[in-house]
């Protein structure tokens, strides 16, 4: 599974991976996703350490990022890619469930590329997240030395 | 202070019995200072004539003078002329030609006269210089006075000070706390709920086929009321925000402000027909933004409370007042008992069932917060069935720039 994911996720709570897993599924989409349940687990991933130091060489598509994570949360994690020249193309999606201005502004300050409440209706939460992942992850091109579509 | 402590104790202390004394002569009834003119006279001769005694001529008249200088000194100007007077009878019977009788000799006279006059002028000299003396004392004692109290003063103003940084710092703590709680709602609320519809939907799909009438019916319950509560933490949320955003103050015009709204309500309002009566509005003080969802949230409930009628009436105009305009949202709906006028502006305060008007509660406490945050009041009057009229004042834009100003 993660010799071909495309999706990174990170988010911490086991029923928001499964509904959003449950989104993906959709459209076929679930197969190429890895999960993180804490910022830490994001960065050992990005930085082939730990359980993840022999996954293959690319960067995710698009990484889809929760903002209150155990650990190290989601703004430090996005800062440190954002800092980092080998890691700040890849695309970051931030998922939160708060709508708090103060929290949009740091993201987009620190370079998110999209920013999405998660909707409390399930309909509008599958939605929400199927476009994220086709249009990340299928639609959009990756920038160079991210995992490759399946052809 | 310095000069006393070199002065030594003993110094202090006898120039403050001296002082006593001063003051108690000064206050004494008139026996004791016309008594006491009478005692340094008599003084006053019995040294003359013993000094005359041992030989010593013409000391008589210095010492009446010095008499008549430390009685006007002490007890004032009325024992001072006694003591002119005394002295100069004294002199006439011991001292001038001839003696022991009050007989004047027509070439003492000038010399009585002269006596006189310069008495008469030493105490005068020495009643202006008493009379200066006393105002310097009694302004450097209402200095004194003035002095500790303006310490006193300044003393309770640092207390003061000192009290309300401590306040501040309470409120800024709580306030941080209130804003995390917020977050927290914000964030960790959602979530479950978002759980319960999603799983609720899961299963519905899951077990649809399955799931007879009325289990189908508790799902859409549990889905509907997870959406409510959706709207409500939403709601509290938006409402939370007015306390701690800060307001952008500009002018703003209602009117344009009005137009705007009515256009967006228009839009859902569909085939309803709705008469519109809009009045001149002025221009305010205030956050755009802010001002907008007031007249949003007064306007649709407005739309709300109308449903029922063939044809709605919405007004919306303004009193002018002197320091403040008053504007109202009038309406022809379902309007409300003026009993319960004091719950109207309430959080999650109702005065209609959910099946009749749909709603959270939370609009008019949210007006409410607005206006007041921009030193408004709100107010309402209505009756069953009768309509209501949403009124809420705000400070004249210059009335308000000039507060702004001020406090700046």
């Amino acid at each position: 599974m993660s010799e071909l994911a495309r999706i990174l996720l990170v988010e911490d709570d086991p029923r928001d991976v499964e509904l959003t897993l449950t989104a993906l599924g959709e459209y076929n989409l679930a197969n190429e996703v890895v999960i993180a349940r804490d910022g830490e687990k994001a960065l050992d991933y990005l930085y082939y350490r730990g359980e993840f130091s022999t996954r293959s060489n690319d960067n995710p598509a698009v990484m889809l990022l929760d903002l209150k994570l155990p650990k190290i949360d989601g703004l430090q994690v996005l800062q440190q890619i954002k800092a980092d020249e080998r890691l700040k193309l890849i695309p970051v999606v931030v998922l939160t469930s708060s709508r708090e201005e103060k929290d949009m502004v740091r993201s987009y300050k620190l370079g998110v590329n999209a920013y999405v409440v998660k909707p409390v209706d399930f309909h509008e939460f599958v939605n929400a997240i199927k476009e994220l992942g086709v249009f990340w992850a299928v639609i959009n091109e990756p920038p160079p030395g991210s995992v490759k579509k399946a052809p | 202070m310095m000069s006393h402590v070199a002065e030594g104790s003993t110094g202090v202390a006898v120039r403050r019995s001296l002082a006593r004394w001063n003051v108690a002569l000064h206050r004494g009834g008139p026996a004791i200072r016309y008594g006491f003119s009478v005692v340094c006279v008599a003084v006053a001769l019995g040294a003359a004539l013993a000094l005359q005694y041992y030989s010593f001529r013409d000391v008589e008249l210095p010492l009446f003078d010095l008499a008549i200088v430390v009685i006007t000194w002490y007890v004032g100007i009325g024992p001072s002329v006694l003591a002119v007077v005394l002295s100069t009878a004294c002199f006439n019977y011991f001292f001038a030609e001839p003696i022991y009788s009050f007989e004047v000799s027509r070439e003492d006279l000038p010399y009585f006269f002269l006596f006189t006059a310069s008495a008469a002028i030493i105490a005068w000299f020495v009643a202006v210089r008493r009379r200066i003396e006393n105002d310097l004392r009694d302004t450097r004692d209402n200095l004194q006075v003035e002095v500790e109290q303006r310490k006193r003063r300044e003393d309770e103003i640092l207390k003061l000070n000192n009290e309300l940084a401590k306040r501040a710092r309470e409120l800024e703590t709580s306030n941080n706390e209130l804003e995390s709680f917020a977050y927290s709602v914000s964030h960790d609320l959602r979530a479950p709920l978002r759980h319960v519809v999603g799983y609720s939907e899961l299963l519905q799909r899951q077990a649809s086929t399955s799931l007879d009438e009325k289990s189908r019916r508790f799902m859409q319950t549990i889905l509907e009321s997870s959406k409510r509560m959706g709207n409500l933490i939403d709601d509290l949320l938006a409402f939370s925000r007015i306390g701690r955003t800060e307001t952008k103050n500009t002018l703003v015009s209602l009117d344009p402000l009005v137009k705007e709204v009515v256009a967006e309500i228009e839009q859902d309002t569909g085939r309803r027909e709705i008469v519109w009566k809009i009045h001149p509005l002025p221009v305010c003080y205030g956050d755009r933004s802010m001002l907008r969802l007031v007249i949003l949230n007064l306007l649709s409930n407005a739309v709300k409370f109308t449903r029922m009628r063939a044809q709605a009436e919405i007004e919306i105009g303004c009193v002018d007042g002197e320091h403040e305009v008053e504007v109202f949202v009038r309406d022809n709906g379902a309007g409300f008992d003026m009993q319960y006028v004091d719950k109207l502006f309430g959080v999650f305060q109702r005065l209609h069932l959910p099946e009749e008007f749909e709603g959270t509660g939370i609009g008019l406490a949210t007006v409410r917060r607005i206006i007041h945050r921009h030193g408004g009041e709100v107010r309402a009057e209505g009756g069953i069935d009768q309509g209501a009229t949403l009124y809420f004042s705000l400070p004249k834009a210059q009335d308000a720039a000039e507060r702004t100003a001020n406090t700046l």
